[in-house]
């Protein structure tokens, strides 16, 4: 049964729904929320564009159902991570770096490298291209992106 | 400014995303000031007014009204950069709004990396005109002579007493300028730029990493449904039944709606509309027309040339690119001879985010949110799929998810055009990942045959290269220069039972760059047969094929550059050597050296010194270029493994002339990812497909290149040539990656690639055959 839902998000309480249990968390955080950072790539978990961050992990928010959230999970989106007035370490890096071409795919690797480094602080290069091997860029922002979480590392 | 008054949903405006009210008008930036009306004709206002293209609002800031569509490669920032250079503004109070059919001119299709080298040449004069205009306002205002007055920073000063000056603001705040751009005013000389030539950072990026930033994908309209289509299950079916219980009793299920073959679900909720299409159970006829994978090549050369479609190619009749002299004496006299065939494969597009649009479809006019590259063309596709005037519909542009070509963008707008209809709202359609993988245009495989002989002193004594191929362009409108476009062209027209064919585009740009380099080819054939235009619903070869970053010039330079590279290993030349020794152009030959430097060549005959042990080195060359194109030479270092067939690049040099620079940050950043993507496409790609229909439909299997597979070192050298026009960017670089693998493969292992892509199994049956051969 469809039903309504309060959500912590961006350390905001919003009441969501009335939706579907099995309703994956995306649609509800861009349509009921009205976020923009989360996109729809794949809705298969492949891409990871729509990659947010639930109690300051990487989660896939195309996989999880709004069944699977409680009302003490804390749910960071892109937006909630960082904003022009007080950016993130990884935003200012993307900007410096210029690491975004059509910058559908950003969203997701700004979420994952987030969530890794606030555990790797201070990663090789070759780590930061594991951490992030399953976010996928097809205008091939790669090195770029390499760079900015580089630069960011020791930061964030 | 552009707005659909009143129709944005309250709700997302208190809730502060109020960006997106303005932001489909001005995707990067608000508006600061009340904006100048123009008046808008079939294809826009007028071509030839300044008021079309720039306004000036009291605080002094610019807006460049332009009908350029940024795809993501930062082309706005280079055309605000030449409007900033030309008016004397600072680049900070430029902005940028459209492409909208209500406000912006018609620029055509922004592909093919032109719109600097092309579509700036409006916005420099316009600009250029707006400046003199100021200067002029500023004589009277003054009462200074015009030649006694300076432009700097949006201001007009006197010459030694900068006291006495006026903004531009003052001058023509929110003011139309009502005068025509007259070409007489020129604009600045190159050598005078202080804007244009500089790394400015992107508009977009901002918004882009901090979330604000509003795609198509991101509109939102009171009122809005959700939609989702359901495709048959092979190109060729068609609808017997459609059980409408099957979805019944499913939530927020609005409609579902049947035209023809296109079929979709209207859903209150977007979750509801991917499930009720999931859901919903149509009988489809069987149909199972496509070759085996197996037979595709054979299919290819076996398909019957389509001759009309060589009507308006004057410059190369039936598909012929180059005849001199004579291939079979040539080849009768030359000591060494080799024969080669070459295939590729079709490739997806693999937008990251799947097409989407948005329509409203009313009485009295519909409005269209789209991801188009031609939004007039699109526009006048729609409209005469609707049966309406083209003036009925207004089509806004807004950036979407990358496409390099023509992804599923323009279809799914006949989509949304035809859900909306049925349900007299607006509706939002957003295609599933396997929907986009299997009823976008595919770049077209391609079967190549190729012969050649060199001589005793290693010169070439015969070239033929010849190819077979689909159309590398189907998009819905015209060629420039003119106007509008025909929905036959889309897909998903098709499937609603539109009948009327759509454009006939030729093999035109399928063709470019097969020629060789090298002027010093005495006897040579090139040709390109054409086999018509295809479609998953119609043609020869039912798999839909369409431009894609490059259209078929780097599937032309694979073969070109492989098969050069073929020809000096059997002279036992140095790659490099055996290139120059054939005669490219001075500007041509500048780069390879300016690579060569770069990469610290050593000439060698190619898989001489052969490294032993599991990890193979070797180097490649390969180079692309046009007397008035830009010129690319690509150095790739590679290692391959032998015991698990994987081609890593451990080194990229790519020396890149482009005539004048804009922006040197964005032609780089354009440079690093055409190399990377065609890295990806020549690694691992290729679309799979069984008899009824596409099979890679998800990621896992259609691979892309992940973060470890990307090049360690990616050296680009840039020659700036103020001297020449702005040439293309995008493209060029991207095009001498494949041949550039797998010229360092051969030199690694000493085989030959030459069926893409070179996956791990490839390079693994490769080495197989060759140890078959030495035993
Ligand atoms: S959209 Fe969730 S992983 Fe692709
Ligand atoms: S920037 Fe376009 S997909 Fe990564």
């Amino acid at each position: 049964m469809a039903e309504t839902k309060t959500l912590r998000v961006n350390g905001a309480s919003i009441i969501v729904g009335p939706a579907e249990p099995d309703t994956p968390l995306l649609y509800v955080l861009r349509n009921d929320a009205g976020l923009q950072g989360p996109h729809f790539g794949c809705g298969l978990g492949q891409c990871g564009a729509c990659t947010v961050h639930i109690n300051g992990e990487a989660v896939r928010s195309c996989q999880r159902p709004l069944s699977a959230i409680g009302p003490s999970d804390d749910i960071v989106t892109l937006e909630g991570l960082g904003t022009a007035d007080k950016p993130h370490a990884l935003q200012t890096a993307f900007i410096e770096e210029q690491a975004v071409q059509c910058g559908y795919c950003t969203n997701g690797m700004i979420m994952q490298a987030a969530a890794f480094l606030s555990k790797n602080k201070s990663p090789s290069e070759a780590e930061i291209k594991t951490a992030l091997a399953n976010n996928l860029c097809r205008c091939a922002a790669h090195l770029r992106i390499v760079r900015a979480v580089s630069r960011a590392s020791g930061q964030a | 400014m552009n707005m659909i008054d009143g129709k944005f949903a309250r709700r997302d405006v208190l809730k502060g995303t109020g960006a997106l009210v303005i932001g489909f008008a001005l995707a990067h930036c608000s508006p600061r000031e009340q904006q100048t009306q123009v008046t808008v004709g079939q294809y826009g206002p007028p071509e030839d007014e300044i008021d079309s293209w720039i306004s000036i609002s009291q605080d002094g800031t610019a807006t460049l009204y332009s009908g350029c569509c940024e795809l993501g490669t930062g082309s706005s920032t280079g055309l605000l950069q030449v409007m900033a250079e030309e008016l004397d503004i600072p680049f900070e109070k430029t902005q940028a709004t459209g492409p909208d059919t209500n406000r912006t001119v018609d620029q055509f299709v922004s592909s093919g990396s032109r719109t600097i080298a092309l579509h700036a040449r409006p916005i420099r004069q316009a600009a250029a005109e707006a400046r003199a205009a100021l200067v002029e306002m500023a004589s009277k205002r003054l009462n200074v002579p015009a030649d006694r007055l300076v432009t700097d920073g949006g201001i007009v000063s006197v010459m030694g007493a900068p006291e006495k000056n006026i903004s531009y603001g003052a001058l023509v705040g929110n003011e139309r300028f009502n005068l025509k751009v007259t070409g007489k005013v020129k604009p600045k000389d190159p050598s005078q730029y202080r804007i244009v030539g500089q790394p400015v950072k992107r508009i977009d990026t901002p918004g882009k990493v901090f979330g604000t930033f509003t795609y198509v994908h991101d509109v939102k309209i009171e009122g809005m449904l959700h939609g989702r289509v359901v495709r048959p299950p092979s190109h060729g079916a068609s609808v017997i039944a459609i059980d409408e219980s099957s979805v019944a009793n499913m939530p927020g299920v609005v409609k579902v709606v049947r035209e023809h073959d296109l079929v979709g679900v209207v859903c209150e909720r977007e979750e509801q509309a991917v499930r009720a299409a999931e859901a919903l159970k149509v009988t489809w006829s069987d149909w199972a027309g496509l070759p085996e994978m197996k037979d595709l090549y054979t299919t290819i050369r076996n398909t019957p040339e389509f001759p009309s479609g060589y009507a308006d190619e004057k410059s190369r009749p039936m598909g012929v690119i180059a005849r001199e002299g004579d291939v079979p004496a040539g080849l009768a006299r030359a000591a060494k001879v080799v024969k080669t065939n070459y295939t590729t494969p079709y490739h997806h597009h693999g937008s990251i985010g799947p097409s989407c649009a948005l329509a409203d479809v009313r009485a009295d006019g519909v409005t269209i949110w789209s991801g188009t590259q031609t939004p007039y063309g699109l526009r006048e596709a729609s409209a005469k799929f609707l049966g309406l005037p083209s003036q009925k519909v207004r089509l806004i542009r807004l950036e979407a998810s990358g496409c390099y070509g023509q992804n599923g963008a323009d279809d799914v707008v006949i989509d949304a055009l035809v859900l909306s209809r049925a349900v007299g709202r607006p509706v939002r359609v957003q295609w599933m990942r396997g929907q986009e993988n299997g009823w976008e245009a595919y770049k077209s495989a391609r079967w190549f045959e190729c012969q050649g002989g060199v001589d005793a002193d290693g010169k070439i004594v015969a070239y033929e290269t010849q190819t077979w191929g689909f159309s590398g362009y189907s998009r819905p409108e015209y060629h420039e220069p003119m106007h509008g476009g025909e929905p036959g062209s889309l897909v998903t027209a098709q499937l609603a039972g539109w009948e009327k064919p759509g454009l006939e585009e030729g093999f035109g740009g399928a063709s470019n760059n097969f020629e060789p380099v090298y002027a010093d080819i005495p006897n040579r054939f090139v040709k390109f047969t054409y086999l018509g235009p295809t479609s998953h619903r119609m043609g020869p070869l039912r798999m839909r094929v369409g431009s894609m970053r490059g259209v078929g010039s780097p599937d032309n330079i694979f073969v070109a550059e492989s098969f050069i590279d073929e020809l000096a290993v059997v002279a036992g030349a140095d790659a490099l050597e055996f290139r120059l020794r054939h005669k490219p152009t001075e500007r041509m030959s500048a780069v390879f050296k300016a690579a060569a430097s770069r990469a610290n060549w050593q000439a060698r005959p190619a898989f001489a010194k052969p490294t032993s042990g599991d990890i193979a080195k070797g180097r490649g060359i390969a180079a692309l270029g046009g007397p008035r194109d830009t010129n690319v030479v690509g150095i790739f270092e590679v290692d391959v493994n032998r015991k698990t067939g994987a081609v890593h690049v451990t080194r990229a040099v790519v020396a890149q002339e482009c005539g004048l620079i804009v922006n040197p940050a964005l032609v780089t950043d354009q440079i690093e990812g055409g190399v990377i993507q065609n890295l990806s496409r020549g690694l691992f790609e290729e679309v799979m497909f069984d008899k009824s229909r596409v099979t890679t439909l998800d990621w896992s299997s259609y691979r892309i290149i992940r973060f470890p597979e990307i090049p360690d070192v990616l050296d680009v050298v840039l020659i700036n040539r103020p001297d020449l026009p702005a040439m293309r960017v995008g493209e060029p670089a991207s095009e001498v990656v494949w041949p550039a693998l797998a010229n360092a493969i051969y030199d690694a292992v000493g085989v030959r690639l030459r069926n893409m892509p070179f996956t791990p199994a490839r390079v693994l049956e490769a080495l197989a055959a060759q140890r078959q051969a030495s035993l």
